[in-house]
């Protein structure tokens, strides 16, 4: 792998950013149907509602749905396997971060002592 | 070029049966998922195994794998032999499990690199503009970093395009500048700064997930920052101003007469910066000195018997 020496400098400007659902399915190489289907299963919500055509999709969205895609593709798991697979990883994952504040805080207190 | 030893990647002996192979790679490609696993290297690890399986499940590039392993590159460097020529090669089924574009050196030298790639559709590209793909990356930040805003410098693999059905690798780094505010696990995209498009298509994105190290005296609760402020018996007892830490410097703070260890007290608009910010959060904790002098043993008598009564276990029922 060559090491590019080129370096630019980036200022954020567009976290706030939104994906219509062709522009979703574009990115990923995704049908239209297994959005669709992620929304129905409650996996990503658009930020509205209405019309299918008019959802617009934050970028959280865009990451969990190509996460999904992955899990999907590399686990050959279906729609509900999938839908709780995310539900427990992201639960999996505030409990990470729970213990981590935790002991944390406990060390904390316990080197007081 | 690194000899791959794929029956070590799987975990399974020369004489596994198709069935152990597939029972091995599904088994360990949930446990090094990069979206599952924690591990450190669990992308490179996931990519192994991948590999592996794609060609031991495959009969005939098994048989040619194995003939290749006989050949002597079960260790160290390994040339393919000359003259060497898959008959397996990729135009028909194009892979099924894996990313082809990501396969290795050494698969390419034995395998070829047909690169059907079910995902980009390489192997079928159209003669028009692609675009090209997104990369995820993740960056690190201290605590303070990410309150005062930063300029970062990310590291990550974009793949060019080579030929019609080649792309290739390569490290590409940019100097970020992260806003101030920024919380743990926070998406940024920047545009076009992804792998580059083909034939003209635009660029794919860049898309950075915010990690925050731990802090060894600051914790972080959504956008309000927890510390814990260790303060005397007396302080505790009789109220007092004292020093606290803040990610943006020292302030005071008025403790009330007779708080107790776990009170919280909240320092509005201390927390992390942004368009409502947090506030910071001050446990307290009452501390008691390593030692006492005789003289102050005395007065811990004194406070004994004028406070006879109180009894710290009654909620314990004894």
């Amino acid at each position: 792998m060559n090491q590019d020496e080129r370096t630019v400098t980036v200022v954020l400007g567009d976290t706030q950013t939104t994906f219509t659902l062709r522009e979703l399915c574009e990115r990923g190489d995704i049908h239209a149907e297994f959005v669709i289907k992620l929304v129905s299963y409650g996996v990503i919500s658009p930020l509205n509602e209405g019309e299918e055509r008019e959802w617009l999709f934050d970028l959280p969205a865009l990451t969990r749905l190509q996460k999904a895609q992955r899990l999907q593709r590399d686990l050959k798991l279906n729609l509900p396997g999938l839908a709780m697979s995310l539900e427990l990883l992201d639960d999996v994952q505030s409990l990470r971060r729970e213990v981590d504040r935790l002991n944390r805080l406990l060390q904390q207190l316990m080197g007081e002592q | 070029m690194e000899f791959k030893d794929y029956y070590a990647a799987l975990g399974v002996s020369e004489s596994a049966t198709p069935e152990d192979i597939k029972k091995a790679y599904r088994k360990l490609a949930r446990k090094y998922h990069p979206d599952v696993s924690k591990e450190a290297n669990a992308d490179e690890k996931f990519k192994d195994v991948g590999e592996a399986y794609e060609v031991l499940k495959d009969p005939e590039k098994r048989a040619e794998y194995d003939q290749i392993r006989k050949y002597g590159g079960r260790e160290g460097q390994f040339e393919p032999p000359p003259g060497w020529r898959s008959s397996s090669g990729f135009g028909g089924g194009g892979y099924t499990e894996a990313d082809a574009r990501h396969f290795s050196d050494f698969f390419e030298s034995i395998f070829g690199s047909g690169g059907a790639s079910r995902h980009g559709g390489f192997g079928f590209r159209p003669q028009g503009p692609m675009r090209g793909e997104d990369v995820h990356a993740r960056l690190a930040l201290f605590l303070e970093e990410a309150y005062n805003g930063c300029e970062k410098q990310v590291t990550f693999t974009v793949h060019d395009p080579v030929d019609h059905s080649r792309l290739k690798a390569r490290a590409k780094t940019l100097k970020v500048k992260i806003p101030a505010g920024m919380r743990d696990g926070q998406h940024i995209r920047l545009k076009g700064q992804g792998s580059p498009g083909v034939n003209g298509g635009e660029p794919g994105d860049l898309f950075i997930e915010v990690e925050l190290a731990p802090h060894p005296l600051f914790t972080v609760e959504g956008r309000d920052i927890v510390v814990t402020v260790p303060v005397s018996p007396w302080e505790a007892a009789l109220g007092a101003t004292v020093t606290v830490p803040t990610l943006g410097g020292r302030v005071n703070l008025k403790l009330p007469k007779g708080a107790s260890t776990g009170r919280k007290l909240r320092l509005k608009g201390k927390g992390m910066p942004g368009k409502h910010p947090g506030d910071q959060m001050v446990v307290l904790q009452v501390v008691m000195p390593q030692q006492h002098s005789e003289q102050a043993e005395a007065l811990y008598r004194q406070l004994a018997e004028l406070e006879g009564t109180f009894n710290p276990r009654s909620k314990l029922g004894v």
